[in-house]
């Protein structure tokens, strides 16, 4: 079983990125019709806990395509990481286009290395490697090293795809939000590679911190 | 080369035996050649469904070796290109089949000649089940649009899905450690997650052979017994949910309307779609079997 790993928002809602907001609507009414709990076609497919963060992501897909603003900013890192083209977006349509540079705008690359850049300060090498030292790593420590690089949850979204729901919720050191623990690995060493530190250490650290967090 | 579908699903009753008659019957009628072969160990009926009285036997003389060849016990039915091997007289034993045995058949079916292959399979998620459903690298399975019957179907998929799993780290060289979690676990209840976290530990650079052996199986399936005032589209949500959830391909065939006179022809021993080939569910079927005679036979993506 996998769940929306690696797919967009508009990929989530099955539509394409010039929707309109009709569109989006719609699309969204399908998507809840489809993992809601009394839905046919989902019945007993998913546990209550798969099933929650499923909906987690679509409704977060939603709120974030339906917002203007929100998805302007959601489209520009979709154009930087080349997912989608500027012809095709709602960009398009506005008066003054948020990236007038179109020059590396289907490099993948382009976003990963800017946002790769970021880590490379000095003084968040010095909190990593104070970070790092520790035997339990939080997703405070996390949030941490994040910020001091200066990257945002959407950055890591458009170069990961994991979604800001489930990077908050590593964050936030809320288990009930967490996925299971192999797409939980998986997800803490991508993290890891953005901030370029070492991945084996943060997936360690984090999994005992969660645990002793459950001991409790 | 011979296109085998096994035709399974979890439940019971929702029509797997009709459905393989039928479209046998369909793909004979448009000059293919076609054998059914009822796999139902110990519950087998499709020789009722076809109108024979079968005294003969079949499986159970190929596998008692007083017959050689599993062809020679195909017998010809009333519809002409339209072949059957029977298992009724399998004694009761037979149902909890010898693991050589049952390699024995899967080898003798995947030998046949003819241009399509139709397995009759049982109710549940027995082993025989699961592996006559692995014996080609596609398969259908017939549900009805119920919560129980969708019930059953997700766990007959899951549990094909497992199987498949398990044969392919079987199968293939893997780290040892992956092997013995899946011939040795140390738990009864081990998951298709769990192996596949299993690989991601020892053999990460195995995990995408794996999914790609995986997505080399093809899962089609049927919506049987589907009543005019349900949601026409409920076989195309599922099909697309199921490709996004799981490493396998899906793809939904078609519904088939419910008719009352399917039962009757059954009491009567009559082929329904030879008797009443203008009735709803008989043109959805041939609908099916057009769209199975053009797909493409496809070369599965290996690593
Ligand atoms: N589309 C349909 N409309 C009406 N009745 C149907 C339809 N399909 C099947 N039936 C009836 O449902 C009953 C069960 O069908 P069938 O024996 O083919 O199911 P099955 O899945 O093979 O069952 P089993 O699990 O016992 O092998 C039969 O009486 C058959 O006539
Ligand atoms: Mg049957």
């Amino acid at each position: 079983m996998k769940n929306f790993e690696g797919l967009n928002y508009y990929e989530i809602l099955k539509i394409p990125a010039n929707s309109t907001s009709f569109e989006i609507k719609r699309a969204y009414q399908d998507a809840l019709s489809i993992y809601n709990e009394d839905s046919l076609v989902t019945y007993s497919l998913f546990s209550n806990e798969e099933r929650g963060n499923l909906l987690n992501t679509v409704k977060e897909a939603y709120s974030t395509l339906i917002d203007e603003n929100k998805r302007a900013a959601y489209d520009t890192i979709l154009l930087d990481s080349g997912q989608i083209e500027m012809s095709i977006t709602s960009i398009q349509n506005q008066k003054t286009p948020p990236h007038a540079h179109t020059s590396h705008m289907t490099d993948r690359d382009t976003v990963e290395e800017r946002v790769r850049k970021k880590s490379r300060k000095k003084e968040v090498e010095t909190l990593s490697n104070e970070i790092l030292s520790r035997d339990l790593i939080s997703g405070d420590d996390l949030k941490k090293m994040r910020e001091a690089a200066g990257i945002e949850l959407s950055e890591i979204n458009a170069v990961t795809k994991i979604t800001v729901t489930v990077l908050k919720s590593m964050e936030e050191n809320r288990i009930e939000g967490l996925p299971p623990k192999l797409y939980l690995k998986n997800f803490l060493r991508h993290y890891a590679e953005i901030l370029q530190i070492d991945s084996q250490k943060v997936i360690d650290g984090y999994l005992k911190h969660i645990s002793s967090v459950q001991k409790k | 080369m011979a296109q085998i579908y096994p035709i399974g699903g979890g439940k019971g009753g929702v029509g797997k035996t009709f459905i393989t008659a039928s479209l046998g019957a369909l793909l004979a009628k448009s000059g293919k050649k076609v054998v059914l072969i009822d796999l139902d160990l110990g519950g087998s009926n499709l020789h009722t469904v076809l109108g024979i009285n079968d005294q003969q036997g079949g499986i159970n003389r190929f596998l008692d070796k007083t017959v050689k060849n599993l062809e020679n016990m195909a017998v010809p039915t009333v519809i002409q290109n339209l072949f059957f091997i029977s298992s009724s007289l399998c004694s009761m034993e037979i149902a909890n089949l010898f693991h050589a045995h049952k390699l024995k058949i899967i080898n003798a079916i995947q030998k046949l000649a003819f241009d399509y292959i139709l397995l009759d399979l049982g109710t549940g998620t027995n082993f025989n089940t699961l592996d006559f459903f692995l014996t080609s690298n596609q398969g259908i399975f017939i549900c009805t649009p119920e919560p129980t019957a969708i019930e059953n179907s997700f766990r007959f998929i899951k549990a094909v899905y497992l199987r498949k799993l398990k044969h392919i780290v079987k199968q293939h060289s893997f780290h040892s450690a992956v092997k013995k979690a899946v011939i040795h676990p140390n738990h009864e209840a081990v998951t298709s997650p769990d192996i596949i976290e299993i690989v991601l530990k020892h053999d990460p650079d195995r995990e995408m052979f794996l999914r790609n052996r995986l997505s080399g199986f093809k899962f089609k399936f049927i919506l049987n017994q589907f009543r005019k005032n349900l949601d026409a589209t409920i076989g195309d949500k599922i099909e697309d949910l199921c490709n996004r959830h799981f490493y396998s391909n899906f793809q939904f065939l078609g519904n088939v309307g419910y008719d009352v006179r399917i039962h009757d022809s059954v009491l009567s021993k009559k082929v329904f779609i030879h008797k009443y080939p203008y009735a709803p569910p008989a043109i959805d079927i041939k609908k099916i079997a057009e769209k199975i005679i053009n797909t493409r036979s496809f070369i599965p993506v290996t690593g």
